[in-house]
């Protein structure tokens, strides 16, 4: 069914070729067969495999998995933990095999291999003629964290810019890049300022215990902060807190009762979306509390927001094919189910 | 002088080489540490493999198991960890006993089948079926018996086997004993070292971060007195293992084992009476270096104290009873399980009785006490009946249990001190056919187990432990033997060839791990002093994921080994070479681990 619904797109899609370079111009080429979808991106067994990448059509009639290997006849690498982009190309963050896989986000062929000068790598954001990529190091070692930067032409690390512990989401704003250090096998309290124009660390700021998640509003970071876990003996509680880049220094913030551990920070306009003990809620950017009650049931491993749809992964028993779910964040309802690799952990959206 | 030695080795050659342990003739003198295990055991299907077939596959106990039984192996990567599946059941149900004593890992539940070292013990024995009325926690699927014997005769000798082979491979074993009529004492000395790096075949990579030391101290001793024995038995392991990467992540991480154990037995008969008192202590740590160039590492480690008392009447020649009472005291710590301990107190009672020359039934209770847990009740019931000389049938019933580890108990973090042992009912029958030189058993069987534990992920992403999984399995396992003589050949041929079906009742899906068919094969041809041999495996395809999406394909292993006596008389030399997977064929045990190209083992054995 599936490989009859690929020949069918791909008849489609050579047909749109053929005719769009009949066609006058001003009706842009198709980029590729992944143009119009978004892609997911499945750890894969924790040890002994490979992760990979499944496309999705935005009619979600059309659903691929294993297209890198689909494309390249070559396994990505174990543990795909992450995606970033740069223009049209996307790389993807390939943890246990200390590689970055580059690729065009739209044919997902190969353009580059990265596999010197990272070790642990985790997420990956552009900016300018470079990238960035937070690195662990070894977990065990809170002193050899990294930021590593790729020069963007080259497809090389250029250079690293030391950091604290557990580097792990990084996000622009302002001009600047803000790495969240949750805390490799232990954990962390801080964001890390990098100037990138300089390449180097600028200040570090104290938010809660482990920031897992960020998303950014007008000038100000969102940071979602799930707390210290029960078993490190050292219990805290969550904090959701408002960083304002203008002065790097945080300015609010809202505490989670004391063994409430929320996750998965995502924002739909002006509304902050998270998940906590197998619910998720909606918070209001600028409401003065938080939510009591949520707007949807189910605990996921990672959430996204696109274009007003939650796109919620559940990753099973973590050994076998996983499911991606998206929700309608207008009335809250489910739209579709949809199978994915093992252990979906990213979605990532090409148009 | 020659004739005899010729006898002897063919005897152990080729006739025993798979015995069904009916067949063995004990000579009188020869005292088994672990005498219940055959005495208790009619209506169980008995296998043992000799010293003969064990050093064709010296280098691991894996090996030598994965080569001549039907029990599934996963080794993670050539010499890494290597976990059995014995009737599809899982490694923490498959329970190894070394002279009786249970020594599965109390930490995690399993043994390494590579850290055994197969050359220090006289035999081994697979018992099929459950076993935990006897043995305990863990003898669900089936257990393993690692036995010494000790026996009063007159003998002094000493046996010296170096081999080299691929991949730097050196294996050294030394074994002496000396012995009179009232005295006993081995000693053996087994060491393997191996660069491992053999090449992926087809693909531009080798194994790297593979090479591995293993050391094995093993002594026994007896004393034999009017009317009683005083027995001593010992082993020590030490091994350094590196852990090899997969064809997609490299790995720099490794391991160090350290096992010691002891037992000492008292028997003693008053007429009818017989008294046994054991005491035993072992040791196990585990060292995990994950970045070994920092030393850190992450440890854990289990100290057992075993007291055992067994007091046996024969009621007459045909009824045997037995009542023994064990006490174990556990104590574990480690980087995440702290400082926990565990007392168990358990009652058995054993039943043996022969009705008459053809058929004869077995009854084994077990109750436990003081456990933390829900204190089991187990029983056993096994019958065998002798139909004619050519046909005989075994068949047995039991209800089994795993007691949850101190990793599943105290792990930090997901560790679940409510957890409850798991339990598992099974039956299963037995037809042996003997005709001539030829031997057939075929066996079917079928498991029941609940209450499974099972580490899955919580609402807040952390895995813990629960009692939740239901599982099924059911099989048939067919055994032949042949042997035949013309003039000064000898001609044998072994096959297993086992059906397993074991599904998750909750998916209803086939176990990851457990493939439905597994064939092993063995030709062996003897000629004067000369001798040959060829075996071969195959394993049908395996699930590894849960959904039964991703699947790992099927393979066959072929080896062929000669062995050639140079010198027979006085100092016999025997020097043999072994040729691994003849075809040179790509296969992985576990998805993305290659194993072993072609590879080569010479050996020479001196016995003076």
């Amino acid at each position: 069914m599936n490989l009859l619904k690929k020949i069918a797109y791909l008849v489609t899609f050579t047909f749109l070729v053929a005719s769009c370079s009949q066609d006058d111009e001003g009706v842009p080429l198709p980029l590729g067969a992944y143009e119009n979808g978004f892609l997911i991106t499945n750890e894969g067994p924790f040890q002994n495999g490979s992760g990979t990448v499944s496309f999705v059509s935005d009619d979600y009639l059309f659903v691929e998995n294993e297209i890198f290997n689909q494309v390249n006849s070559s396994d990505l690498g174990n543990i795909v933990q992450s995606m970033g982009f740069n223009d049209d190309q996307a790389f993807i963050v390939v943890n246990n095999s200390n590689k970055i896989e580059v690729v065009n986000r739209y044919t997902f062929e190969s353009i580059a291999s990265i596999t010197e000068g990272l070790n642990n790598p985790r997420y990956f954001v552009s900016s300018g003629s470079n990238g960035y990529v937070t690195n662990w190091g070894d977990p065990f070692d809170d002193t050899d964290d990294f930021v590593a930067v790729i020069d963007l032409s080259t497809h090389t690390v250029t250079s690293i810019i030391p950091v604290a512990f557990g580097p792990e989401k990084l996000i622009m704003a302002n001009n600047d890049l803000y790495v969240a250090h949750k805390g490799g096998y232990g954990q962390n309290n801080i964001l890390s300022v990098i100037d990138v124009s300089a390449n180097i660390l600028e200040s570090t700021i104290e938010v809660g215990d482990v920031p897992n998640s960020m998303v950014v509003s007008n000038n100000d970071i969102w940071v979602l902060c799930g707390g210290n876990p029960e078993f490190t003996g050292n219990e805290t509680n969550g904090k959701l807190v408002k960083v304002a880049t203008s002065e790097n220094a945080v300015v609010q913030v809202f505490d989670f009762l004391p063994t409430n551990h929320p996750k998965s920070l995502s924002i739909d306009g002006a509304s902050l979306i998270y998940n906590l003990n197998g619910e998720v809620f909606s918070k209001e950017v600028t409401s003065t509390s938080l939510p009591t009650s949520s707007i949807i049931a189910g605990s996921f491993y990672a959430m996204t927001i696109n274009d007003g749809k939650l796109y919620a992964t559940d990753a099973g028993d973590f050994a076998s094919n996983g499911t991606l779910k998206i929700f309608d964040l207008s009335t809250n309802s489910e739209i579709i189910t949809i199978a994915t690799g093992i252990i979906p952990g990213g979605v990532y959206f090409n148009n | 002088m020659k004739k005899l030695y010729l006898f002897i080795l063919f005897i152990n050659g080729t006739a025993s080489m798979y015995a069904q342990l009916d067949s063995i003739q004990h000579l009188t003198e020869v005292m088994l540490i672990d005498a219940k295990l055959e005495d208790y055991s009619e209506g169980f299907e008995l296998i043992q493999l000799s010293d003969t077939l064990i050093a064709r596959n010296s280098v691991s106990l894996t090996e030598v198991l994965n080569f001549n039984t039907t029990i599934y192996f996963k080794e993670n990567g050539y010499g890494m960890v290597s976990s059995p599946s014995f009737r599809g059941t899982n490694a923490s149900q498959t329970a190894v006993i070394w002279n009786g004593i249970p020594i599965n890992s109390n930490l995690n539940g399993q043994t390494d089948f590579n850290i055994i070292a197969p050359s220090s013990f006289n035999t081994i024995i697979i018992r099929s079926g459950g076993g935990s009325t006897q043995y305990g926690s863990g003898a669900v699927g089936g257990s393993i018996h690692l036995n010494n014997t000790i026996d009063f005769q007159k003998k002094q000798s000493s046996d010296l086997r170096l081999s080299y082979g691929s991949f730097s491979t050196i294996n050294g074993v030394f074994k002496s004993r000396f012995s009179s009529d009232k005295k006993y004492i081995d000693l053996g000395i087994d060491f393997i070292s191996s660069e491992n790096d053999y090449k992926y075949i087809d693909l531009n990579q080798k194994n790297e971060n593979g090479n591995f030391d293993k050391l094995n101290v093993a002594a026994n001793a007896g004393l034999k007195f009017r009317k009683s024995t005083l027995s001593w038995n010992s082993n020590y392991f030490s091994g350094t293992r590196k852990f090899s990467g997969t064809i997609t992540s490299p790995s720099k991480d490794s391991y160090k084992d350290i096992t010691t154990r002891n037992l000492v037995t008292w028997n003693k008969t008053y007429n009818k009476w017989k008294n046994t008192i054991k005491g035993a202590h072992t040791f196990e740590r585990y060292r995990y270096y994950p970045q070994p160039e920092n030393q850190l590492y992450f440890e854990g480690q289990s100290t057992t104290y075993l007291g055992d008392y067994q007091l046996e009447y024969e009621i007459n020649k045909d009824l045997k009873i037995s009542s023994i009472i064990n006490y174990t005291y556990i104590k574990s710590k480690g980087t995440n399980i702290g400082v926990n301990d565990r007392n168990t107190l358990a009652a058995i009672f054993l039943w043996k009785h022969h009705l008459n020359e053809k058929l004869s039934y077995g009854i084994n209770l077990r109750q436990e006490f003081l456990t933390d847990f829900e204190n089991p009740f187990l029983a056993s019931f096994d019958v065998n009946y002798t139909i004619n000389e050519y046909y005989s049938l075994k068949a047995n019933g039991s209800k089994n249990y795993r007691t949850p580890t101190f990793n599943d108990l105290y792990w930090n973090s997901g560790g679940n001190e409510n957890l409850n042992p798991e339990t598992s009912y099974q039956v299963e029958i037995s037809n042996q056919f003997v005709w001539n030189q030829f031997q057939l058993n075929i066996t079917g069987f079928y498991i029941s187990s609940e209450d499974l534990i099972k580490w899955q992920p919580g609402v807040d992403g952390l895995f813990t432990p629960v009692n939740i999984s239901k599982t099924e399995n059911n099989g048939i396992e067919v055994n032949g033997n042949f042997s035949k003589s013309f003039n000064k050949h000898e001609l044998n041929l072994v096959f297993n060839y086992s059906y397993t079906a074991a599904k998750d009742l909750e998916k209803n899906k086939q176990l990851i791990y457990v493939p439905y068919h597994k064939v092993t094969g063995a030709f062996n041809y003897y000629y004067k002093k000369f001798s040959a041999y060829y075996q071969l495996l195959f394993n049908g395809e395996v699930f590894t994921t849960t959904d039964n999406y991703g699947i790992l394909d099927r393979y066959s292993v072929s080896n062929l080994g000669f062995e050639y006596l140079i010198q027979e008389k006085l100092f016999p030399i025997k020097i043999g070479i072994k040729f691994n997977n003849i075809f040179n064929t790509y296969y992985e045990n576990v998805a993305y681990r290659p194993m072993p190209n072609r590879n080569i083992q010479t050996f020479i054995n001196l016995k003076f």
